[in-house]
């Protein structure tokens, strides 16, 4: 077990360093860098920006270094004018966008981001388990049915023609501001009930938004998983032999149509950091998501690689995770062992 | 100060917060309330000594507008932390602005002298300080000039353009604490016009403030410190990050502007506070501005419509399109603000721009035969394109100047630009275009369609729905238009490279010019200009990149410029602006169409001085900049906290 998880680590790392070089690679790829980019930007919106300054801040910003320096200084490999400092150290650059290191940026927006998908995905668990068990307990039920038919819907609805419903008419009724993460006048206030009352409420659009159509996914899976088991011989024989009908559903088939979701945590780890980014684009949360795009967009390329990064890391770790979950949950399961 | 003077003091603080002129010697001047409580607490001294010895009386009775109250805080909203600049141009405090006439005024200075565009002479408000308390003096000009400017690690390419005159240096004369003078031999009239730009250049930094961060003052080794906790790569770095007039970002830089940020970046809300040195007054002594605050909210452009329609700010214009006006109108009764319909400033609001210096040797000969420029505007029934996308309210005709402009001249709008097919048929078939193939199209002399592929930024949905009208116009002249929508920094790309035939964008930047503004934009100068790239490129690289333009009519066009130029003659200059705007009317350069599109701005119904009717544009009335923010005010702010 420990080699396994020993090489498993290995190999995390290699795929992390190829990672990182694709990220790279691929946030260079665009024509032009940061301050092109801003200058076009700068143009386009009837500000003559002097070109004149350019190649002083590129120099400034590093950018008129080789491509290889550029990666080679970000992960800490090579060392700056000032030593080595790069992920590998800590250090995860500095923003071109903000000014400020990355960790500034990201920092707060983390949280938002984690508080957000937290809940999206508890909000999935706690309304689309019962409906799957009841769903797949009464088959063909006008019930059923029903569910199945909403479930099409929440699948099939645009989650952002949905959130922008929702802001109007939630604003309209209950007179909650429209879009971010909390009423704008508590933003430069220190916590306190009111505030944490108006992050709550502003909590309500995103995560049934973003919930909505994992939820129905859910609804689909569990219920065809649990189907599969209902008719299986342990099932059959367990009702049989007098076991109640709660504890014969949970304790076996409930339990076996589980894992497949066991299998599914390496998914939500990542998940958690950067699903929900059009949503929160439509919504204007202050979420990792939207500053992805900006950083993308205008080629902020430290800031972009970290969050591709991070994502990148929790994927890995989480499938880690889910492997060493199943193994301890499904004895069918073996790990590390050739024959 | 002695004990009386200091009851003295507080008694008219006293009077001042009950808003009554103030009873003394000398000028009378009211102090905000907002800044009260400072001032009794010994922490700021009381507005008649922040105020320079002269401050500028605002000229707010004879614009028709009232004095305002006290209080409140100005909500507005910005897709980004860098939109932050908007505030800096709506607070329009320059050396010198225009007013709502677009004479140029002194407002910083207290005058300015100028012989024959040649010698500008700056008198400064005696006592102005910044927005920290500190004198500003000319030293803050000599050490822009010597320190910054002319500082080969902060500025290696030396000072702006726009100092450059008969490709020299001025002679820069320190007079006194107050008193400067820049001197050249040849005339430079672009100089005092571009200090009232939305995005002037700002020829005086604070001194006293960024000594700290420059190798020549510092000390050494603190300097070093600072670097390195900074993590810049060098002082000139630090120096450069942290000299910002415009952008906001530097919450310690000071500032002459109305109010000041006191936020840092990154956060969602942005707040800018009162400048208690402001050097603005109304004519009853109110120090300006009226609002203590400015609060900026971070929100994506998306829902700004839809935040203005809750009644989430109290003055918006950016990011509101006519698209939205539907939206913004649906929630005025119910939220409390009016939706002005101010006419945008731009030559067109969809222009076309044929590539003189394309690349395709066939398309570069038809494209540069005025008569297929003049038969495409013909084509184009501008009458219909205006009912379709501007709700009939705009101006018809060619990219040109507005009404409003006193360089405006009808036949310039009206050149070419009324609807004949018919003509324009005949033309196309006299220029040798007359073969078609079998759907009507005519052929290029090299046997191709003549498909001429519109090239247009792909987030502009007003200009793509504009050109899928168009695209029917031509068809009925034989011309096939294909729209290609791309990222508007890949367009610019291909512009500077040839690669485009033609490209759909805006019309004229300035479209309010008077003959003192530099026409600049009607001559070759620019690369971003669609219908010249490669002969902008050569202008602005000074002949290393680029083509030397080489067709007499434009060649013309710099010849005027040159003339703008080196004339301090008032007449003599109208004279320049006028021949330039009719080239560009009789060649059709640039194909415009409709002008005079609708900029919705969203008005708090409280919010006062706002005129109901103006001109919007970047240049030269810098947004709502020249129409004076500091004055606008809440006439019932009780009802303004209650809406929060």
């Amino acid at each position: 077990m420990i080699i396994y998880v020993l090489r498993r680590l290995v190999t995390m790392a290699v795929t992390l360093l190829v990672i990182s070089m694709l990220i790279f690679v691929i946030i260079k790829l665009p024509p032009g860098d940061y301050l092109t980019n801003r200058l076009d930007e700068l143009r386009s919106q009837g500000d003559p920006a002097s070109a004149a300054k350019a190649d002083m801040l590129r120099a400034q910003y590093g950018l008129d270094k080789p491509i290889w320096y550029q990666y080679a200084t970000w992960v800490g490999i090579w060392p700056k004018p000032s030593g080595f400092s790069g992920l590998l150290q800590g250090d995860w650059g500095q923003s071109f966008e903000y000014d400020v290191p990355v960790s500034e940026v990201v920092g707060a927006a983390l949280g938002m981001t984690l508080l957000i998908n937290l809940a999206t995905v508890i909000f999935i668990h706690v309304v689309a388990i019962p409906i799957a068990i009841y769903s797949a307990t009464h088959r063909n039920s006008v019930g059923s049915h029903v569910i199945t038919f909403l479930g099409y819907i929440g699948l099939a609805t645009p989650s952002f023609l949905l959130a922008l419903a929702l802001l109007f008419y939630l604003n309209r009724w209950f007179g909650i501001s429209i879009g971010g993460m909390m009423d704008p006048v508590y933003a430069d206030q220190p916590m306190s009930m009111a505030k944490l009352g108006s992050v709550l409420s502003h909590l309500v659009v995103p995560v049934v938004v973003i919930g909505l159509a994992g939820t129905a996914g859910m609804i689909r899976r569990m219920r065809a998983n649990l189907l599969d088991e209902l008719n299986k011989q342990y099932t059959v024989t367990a009702k049989a032999k007098g076991l109640p009908p709660t504890r014969a559903l949970l304790k076996y088939p409930f339990r076996i149509a589980l894992n497949p979701f066991v299998a599914d945590i390496g998914n939500i780890l990542p998940h958690i950091v950067s699903g929900s980014v059009l949503v929160s684009l439509v919504l204007s949360l202050p979420t990792v998501g939207p500053i992805l795009l900006q950083a993308l967009k205008v080629q902020d390329q430290y800031l972009a690689g970290f969050i591709l990064m991070f994502v990148a890391a929790l994927t890995v770790v989480g499938m880690l995770i889910a492997d060493l979950a199943l193994a301890v949950l499904d004895p069918r399961i073996r790990l590390g062992q050739h024959g | 100060m002695s004990m009386l003077v200091r009851l003295g003091l507080s008694a008219a603080v006293g009077l001042c917060l009950l808003a009554l002129p103030v009873r003394a010697d000398g000028p009378k001047f009211i102090e905000p309330p907002s800044l009260a409580k400072d001032v009794a607490a010994g922490k700021l001294e009381p507005v008649a000594q922040r105020l320079p010895k002269t401050p500028l009386v605002s000229d707010m009775l004879d614009r028709k507008r009232t004095i305002g109250r006290y209080g409140g805080q100005l909500r507005m909203l910005a897709a980004k932390a860098r939109d932050l600049r908007y505030v800096t141009v709506n607070g329009y405090t320059r050396l010198v602005t225009y007013d709502e006439n677009l004479n140029l005024k002194p407002d910083v200075l207290e005058k300015f002298d100028n012989e024959g565009d040649r010698v500008f002479t700056f008198t400064l408000r005696e006592g102005h300080r910044w927005s920290d308390g500190a004198p500003f003096t000319t030293e803050d000009f000599r050490y822009y000039w010597e320190d910054i400017a002319n500082n080969r690690e902060l500025s290696p390419s030396g000072p702006p353009d726009l100092f450059i005159a008969g490709g020299k240096l001025p002679k820069v004369e320190i007079l006194d604490a107050r008193h400067i003078r820049y001197s050249w031999d040849t005339p430079n009239p672009r100089f005092l016009p571009s200090l009232a730009l939305p995005r002037p250049i700002f020829i005086y930094s604070p001194a006293h403030y960024l000594r700290k961060f420059h190798a020549r003052y510092a000390d050494p080794k603190q300097l070093a410190a600072l670097v390195a906790k900074k993590k810049a790569t060098s002082w000139a770095a630090l120096h450069n990050k942290l000299e910002d007039p415009y952008e906001a970002s530097n919450v310690d830089m000071p500032v002459l502007d109305p109010w000041y940020v006191v936020t840092k970046a990154p956060a969602q809300r942005f707040v800018f506070e009162r400048n208690p040195y402001f050097h603005r007054v109304d004519p009853e002594g109110h120090q300006l501005p009226y609002i203590d605050r400015v609060v900026v909210d971070i929100a994506s452009a998306g829902l700004f419509a839809a935040k203005a329609n809750a009644g989430e700010v109290d003055l918006q214009a950016r990011g509101l399109s006519m698209a939205d006006v539907p939206v913004l109108k649906e929630g005025e009764a119910g939220h409390k603000y009016r939706t002005l319909l101010w006419p945008i400033a731009r030559g067109s609001a969809f222009a076309l721009y044929p590539n003189l210096t394309t690349n395709d040797p066939v398309w570069r000969k038809l494209l540069r035969d005025v008569r297929f420029r003049r038969a495409l505007s013909l084509g184009i029934d501008r009458h219909t394109l205006n009912n379709a996308l501007w709700f009939g309210l705009g101006i018809e005709g060619n990219d040109t100047v507005m009404p409003e402009s006193a360089l405006y001249q009808p036949d310039f709008r009206t050149a070419w630009a009324d609807f004949d097919p018919e003509r324009a048929n005949a033309m196309l078939d006299d220029i040798g275009l007359a073969k078609r193939d079998l759907s009507g199209t005519r052929l290029l002399p090299d046997g191709r369609p003549l498909e001429i592929l519109v090239e247009v930024a792909g987030d502009a949905a007003d200009l793509i729905d504009a050109l899928q009208i168009t695209a029917e116009f031509w068809a009925d002249i034989g011309v096939e238009l294909v729209i290609k929508p791309q990222d508007a920094s890949n367009l610019r790309q291909r512009s500077f490279a040839g690669e485009t035939v033609m490209v759909a964008s805006q019309g004229l930047d300035n479209a309010l010019p008077t003959a003192l503004m530099s026409p600049g934009e009607l001559a070759l100068t620019r690369q971003d200009n669609f219908a010249w790239p490669k002969w902008g490129q050569y202008f602005e690289t000074g002949g290393r990149v680029g083509e030397a333009p080489d067709m007499p009519e434009a060649k013309q066009l710099m010849d005027l410029y040159d003339q703008w130029l080196t004339s301090s003659d008032l007449s003599a200059k109208a004279h320049a602006w006028t021949e330039m705007l009719r080239l560009h009317a009789e060649n059709q350069w640039v194909i415009g169409t409709v002008a005079g599109s609708i900029q919705p701005v969203v008005v708090a119904e409280h919010l006062k001085n706002v005129p109901a009717k103006a001109v919007f544009s970047w240049e030269p009335t810098a947004m709502l900049g020249a129409y004076h923010i500091d004055e606008f005010y809440f006439d019932d702010q009780s009802d303004q906290s209650a809406s929060q």
